[in-house]
């Protein structure tokens, strides 16, 4: 009897298995499954870490003694800036990306993330753009500016050969990933949690990984937007940060540091959301302060954004506006402070269990303490004058990214191993290893705050002896070597346990959360059926799930229509809504990144037909992507609903889509006001600003075409507001109606564009002008292109009165598209004329 | 406030008044500091600080309101036993829109002893 | 950090370009500012990391509930809040005038010796408008008084940093920034590019000669000869 219920209850996981597995072979390639890309992440990104770590090594050789000529500065220059590029963009965020994209799934009791086929375009997008960034390295031409690439340092004059490209294109291109990521891990954060898992059940890492994400969404377009930019400054003469003609160089550090900062703390909050998971397990105590530290989550997420300015202390900006900065970046200490304390208490009232990654977790503590607490030093204007710049600076940074990051890193990663592999780590190893590397971390860093307060500037490839900094650095190096031999063992320590480590039983470290109910070592569909959550410690209060779910008694147990569903719930309570069927595994991520790829080094080469051609490759293959969504028979090849069942998404009017729709224009947004922000910036700052006396474009063309868009935007409203009735009368001619109008408008921009007399090459004022043009064409291009697809879905029957999905994902591109056209009308051409007038 | 005290809007809506606040504040500092610079000796006594001072208090007073509306509706008894998705809502927007106030408050604070435009 | 205490005894806070070796009004605030905030910094993290590793080890009593709770939010309050707040107030109390004294101050001293710098790949061009000298890569100031260095950039971004006379400030070009120095003393004192600037920053060093009132007086004759 009880075999029978067996019986079948391995045929179904075998048919979940079947649906939501990759292909076999080479078709791995196609995957997207979250799983899949998630370990594909962690594992490239560990590839670069120890690309970095060799620069690193290089750096500390040349740095042991004084007036060594092991490596020349030409070298040296491009070493640094390659470390310091690697470790950040390459290392640091696609690891901790990738660890959320393989653990936030599993946490909130789904099978996948909401856009898995974008899961796998970011994975490519990042290995080739960081592939393009090495070789770099490998051709001798590497960029040489540092990581943070100053202009004009960077620029065509001062950097002739093609290494600030490198960085510039194949950064942008990582980047593309770590949008795509952020709006990923923001949607299925709040559309697709467990049913009953309303935001105060959340494991608490889902809040740090969801300011993380949306952290990502308005951190990055700031330099995306610098760097093309930078870009078009070298590539084509146009002024943005060259004084004359009316740019200005620091133009570009508010661009690079309004991303930089953040940036850190995109960095820092997964990695304490590791700690903040970890330690309530060791402790055998629910985390205390659950409220205070999601406060101090939101609260870092806002106030990182206010700190940009103090990696600007020497650049002469007003003392009174320095101080602002000043105390917005002591304030973090504020947030940080709860949390330590929050962990503190939690450890107070719990029982440890000291085991293996709590070792880790207590060197993060004594690093990034020492390393925050650097920190409100330097946030301090009047000290950052002496020692901004300096190795003080060098061992700040590495005490917080090293202590903040690497060493919760290591901790998670030991503490998910058995996850992964269904082994336990050693524990002797492993100790070594944490030694090793703790302690040659201190040594190599800790007297490096010294050497800077004795005067030692950063990036300098050597230095004479007699200034006090002979022995330091030594010490220095030497830290460094043992550093490297703890990354060593660790590494030996991960390799051998994959075929010597013990068997992990269920839930080995007594967790609570609820990637510890899927059977180890993990598979492709994570739960083999979706439960029901009433408790934020799932695991410690209704232990009993692992059985019920492998047993199926919960929600979406069996395949339908062979389609790979989860659930999308409500994103306050958790209650599910509708039942959302995923793609399967594509070929297309991979082809479109491919296509990004051979752009990238198009631009690259300065081959400019190529890049036109792979452009439109590139927009063909996203196309033909998102050809197979919603109610495409391929997407969910059933007619309708299952009675009884929760509704399709594909035929519901608010599902993930929309929401991705929304995260993703607030970091077009984001593009857009930071260019709002360049332009103001200019206007009032540059040194050599000029308007001219008659705008270049002319406004009468201007405000017809703008009300030519305004119209097409009020007609597919007047249809999308009838879907949402569920009436379709007239859809697919007032699809062609809103096409024409759209068309119409761009033909007209796009003529203002060509005739209009821009000198862009002259003039930054002109140049900006260009930009938002182009921004603007491409807006309503997009829109246009897909009115007329949805013109074709509606003929095809894929877009109808009961498959209103579509249009209503749409409609939010055209009203950002409208807002942004008019809005540049105002600040770029009416407002300057208004100033020229009065 | 048009959203009810329970609505997670209200999560963030304090910090993004904070950073309102402070975008104008930065941005305002080098407009005015460019259209009518203050004479230097006047040191912290200008026009541009106490400006500054002033609407600090008034964006740090409203935050303060908003944050005793949240923690006024959280503590409805019948609320505190059956829907604590709600408490947890509003008593966490009240702590934000508290921890709002006092930053927005606190960047006003140097503008008490340094001159604008140095 | 309180392992960085013992060298900095030990190894004493000498050197050409040492921070913690003062020799003018500014650069001793700053020192000041280091010194206070190591002191204070240091005892916080010895505190935290000791009670971590107390509470590590320690096996939790049978207190009630009620009890516990109160006590897990005094720890938040006094280590989350009081503390990080009354560490910034007196931080800023004592930072902000010290860096408002670091300033020039245009109106309260109108006759400030005025010197321009002009940084170049990878050199610094020194010219003094009342006089007519030029030099490359040495300044030449009197002691015991403030002087204002006019930085300019010929090409890309540079620092000009004393480190034992004050703060750095950027050479940026298109922009002037004025850095105020001040030696106590006469005597010569090295500085340095703190900004990265290319292939050669390594090596873009200069001198700032001190002199006292008479020899600073001889000194600009002498160079006005020459010229
Ligand atoms: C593995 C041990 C590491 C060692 C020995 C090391 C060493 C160094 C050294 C000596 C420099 C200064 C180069 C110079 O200014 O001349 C440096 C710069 C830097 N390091 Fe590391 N580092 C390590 C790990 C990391 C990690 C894990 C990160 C980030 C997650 C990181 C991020 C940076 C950055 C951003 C810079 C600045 C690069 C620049 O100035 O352009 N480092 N590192
Ligand atoms: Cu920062
Ligand atoms: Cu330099």
């Amino acid at each position: 009897m009880s075999e029978r219920i067996q019986q079948r209850n391995h045929e179904r996981e075998q048919r979940l298995a079947h649906v939501w597995g990759n292909l076999p072979g080479w078709g791995a390639l196609a995957a997207v499954n979250h799983t899949t890309v998630g370990l594909r992440f962690i594992a490239t990104g560990l590839v670069f870490f120890l690309v970095g770590g060799l620069l690193a090594m290089l750096i500390r050789t040349q740095l042991a003694l004084p007036e060594q000529d092991i490596i020349e500065s030409a070298l040296y220059n491009q070493l640094f800036t390659m470390h310091g590029t690697v470790m950040m963009f390459l290392f640091a965020i696609p690891v901790l990306e990738g660890l959320a994209m393989y653990l936030i799934p599993k946490m909130i009791g789904t099978r996948d993330l909401v856009f898995p086929r974008l899961s796998a375009l970011g994975y490519f997008c990042y290995l080739f753009g960081g592939l393009i960034v090495l070789s770099s390295l490998v051709l001798e031409v590497a960029p040489d500016a540092g990581w943070f690439m100053y202009t004009p340092l960077s620029s065509a004059t001062y950097s002739p050969g093609p290494g600030s490209d490198f960085w510039l294109l194949g950064i942008t291109f990582v980047e593309i990933s770590a949008i795509s990521a952020g709006v990923e891990l923001v949607v299925s954060i709040l559309r697709t949690r467990a049913n009953g898992m309303s935001l105060n059940r959340m494991p608490i890492f889902c809040w740090y990984i969801l300011a993380m994400a949306l952290m990502i969404v308005f951190g990055f377009p700031p330099l995306i937007l610098g760097s093309v930019l930078l870009e078009l400054e070298r590539a084509a003469g146009f002024v943005f940060f060259a004084t004359a003609g009316g740019g200005d160089p620091l133009l570009w550090q508010h661009l690079f540091w309004l991303f930089g900062h953040p940036e850190v703390y995109i960095i820092f909050l997964p990695a304490a959301g590791i700690v903040s998971t970890l330690i309530p397990v060791f402790a055998r105590h629910p985390l205390v302060g659950y409220r205070w530290i999601v406060l101090s989550i939101i609260t870092m997420g806002f106030i990182s954004f206010g700190l940009w300015v103090h990696h600007m202390f020497t650049v002469g900006i007003p003392h009174l506006a320095q101080a602002f900065f000043s105390v917005a970046s002591m304030l973090v200490a504020i947030p940080t402070g709860i949390q330590i304390f929050a962990w503190l208490a939690t450890l107070w009232y719990g029982k440890v269990v000291f085991r293996l990654p709590m070792l880790w977790i207590l060197g993060f503590l004594v690093v990034f303490v020492c390393g925050g607490l650097t920190g409100v030093m330097l946030a301090l204007a009047p000290f950052n004058w002496q020692v901004h710049d300096t190795h003080f600076v060098v061992a700040h940074m590495h005490y917080v990214l090293v202590g903040g990051m690497l060493f919760p890193l290591v901790a998670g990663l030991y503490y998910w191993l058995p996850h992964v592999s269904g082994r336990m780590p050693s524990d002797s190893l492993g100790r070594w290893g944490f030694w090793l590397f703790f302690g040659g971390f201190n040594l190599t860093f800790l007297l490096m705050h010294l050497t800077g307060l004795l005067g030692m500037p950063r990036r300098i490839y050597t230095y004479e002896a007699g200034l006090g900094w002979e022995w330091l650095n030594l010490v220095s190096s030497i830290g460094g070597f043992i550093m490297a031999i703890g990354v060593a063992v660790v590494i030996v320590d991960i390799v051998l346990h994959f075929r010597f480590g013990q068997r992990a039983e269920q839930n080995p470290w007594g967790a609570d959360t609820l990637e510890w109910a899927i059977p180890m070592p993990v598979n492709t569909y994570n739960f083999s059926s979706l439960p029901e959550i009433s408790t934020r410690h799932p695991m410690w209060n209704a232990p009993e799930l692992v059985e019920s779910i492998a047993a199926g008694e919960h929600g979406l147990a069996d395949v339908q229509a062979l389609r790979r569903d989860i659930y999308g719930s409500d994103a306050t309570t958790g209650k599910v809504r509708e039942v959302v069927h995923l793609p399967t595994n594509s070929w297309l991520p991979l082809m479109t990144a491919l296509a990004l790829a051979v752009l990238c080094i198009s631009l690259l080469v300065k081959a400019y037909l190529l890049a036109v051609v792979f452009t439109v490759m590139a927009l063909v293959l996203s196309l033909r992507w998102s050809w197979e969504n919603g109610a495409h028979p391929r997407a969910a090849p059933t007619d309708d609903n299952e009675p009884g069942a929760p509704p399709l998404h594909s035929r519901t009017c608010n599902g993930p889509g929309l929401w991705g729709m929304v995260v993703s224009l607030m970091a077009d947004g984001t593009f857009f006001v930071s260019l709002l922000f360049g332009w103001f910036y200019l206007w009032t700052a540059a040194p050599e600003w000029t308007l001219p006396d008659h705008s270049p474009i002319q406004l009468v063309p201007m405000i017809f075409s703008g009300l030519l868009l305004t119209a097409a935007v009020g007609v597919f409203w007047v249809l999308v507001r009838g879907l949402r009735r569920r009436r379709a009368t007239h859809l697919g001619p007032g699809m062609w109606l809103v096409a024409a109008l759209g068309a119409g408008h761009w033909a007209l921009l796009a003529g203002q564009l060509m005739s209009a007399p821009l000198a862009p090459t002259e003039r930054a004022h002109d140049a900006v002008l260009t930009v938002i043009l182009f921004y603007l064409l491409l807006h309503s291009g997009l829109a246009v292109i897909f009115t007329l697809l949805q013109a074709v879905r509606v003929r095809l029957g894929y877009t109808a009165a009961r498959l209103p999905y579509e249009p209503i994902v749409i409609q939010p591109f055209w009203f950002y598209t409208l807002g942004v056209y008019w809005l540049s009308l105002l600040a770029f051409l009416l407002l300057p004329n208004a100033w020229s007038v009065g | 406030m048009k959203f009810s005290p329970f609505h997670p809007i209200h999560l963030v809506l304090g910090l993004v008044i904070w950073a309102a606040w402070f975008v104008f504040l930065y941005g305002g500092l080098s407009v005015g500091c460019a259209i009518a610079p203050p004479a230097s000796e006047e040191q912290a006594g200008t026009w541009i600080n106490g400006a500054i001072v002033a609407i600090a208090l008034l964006v740090g007073g409203y935050l303060l309101w908003c944050a005793y509306r949240c923690m006024h509706a959280s503590s409805d008894p019948k609320l505190q036993k059956d829907d604590r998705l709600k408490v947890f809502i509003s008593k966490t927007a009240a702590a934000v829109y508290l921890v709002s106030a006092f930053a927005s408050l606190a960047l006003a604070v140097p503008g008490l002893v340094l001159p604008p435009c140095v | 950090m309180a392992g960085l205490g013992i060298p900095v005894l030990l190894s004493g806070c000498g050197g050409e370009l040492s921070v913690l070796a003062p020799a003018g009004p500014n650069a001793q605030a700053s020192a000041w500012l280091w010194w206070g905030m190591f002191g204070w910094f240091t005892a916080v993290l010895v505190v935290v990391v000791a009670l971590w590793l107390f509470a590590l080890k320690r096996t939790p009593g049978n207190a009630p509930d009620a009890h516990i709770r109160k006590g897990q939010s005094r720890w938040i309050i006094w280590g989350g809040l009081v503390l990080p707040v009354s560490t910034i107030a007196v931080v800023l109390a004592f930072g902000l005038p010290a860096g408002q004294g670091m300033l020039p101050q245009e109106a309260a001293d109108a006759k400030v010796l005025k010197i321009e710098v002009t940084a170049h790949q990878w050199w610094w061009e020194v010219n003094y408008p009342d006089s007519d000298i030029s030099l490359k890569n040495e300044v030449h100031i009197p002691a015991g008084k403030p002087v204002d260095l006019h930085l300019t950039s010929a090409d890309v971004i540079h620092s000009f940093w004393v480190p034992r006379l004050g703060g750095k400030l950027d050479a940026i070009p298109g922009h002037t920034n004025i850095l105020r120095l001040h030696a106590d003393e006469a005597g010569t004192y090295r500085g340095q590019c703190a900004e990265f600037c290319g292939r050669e920053h390594a090596h873009m060093a200069f001198t700032v000669t001190a002199h006292d009132a008479s020899g600073y007086q001889q000194w600009t004759e002498q160079e006005g000869r020459d010229e």
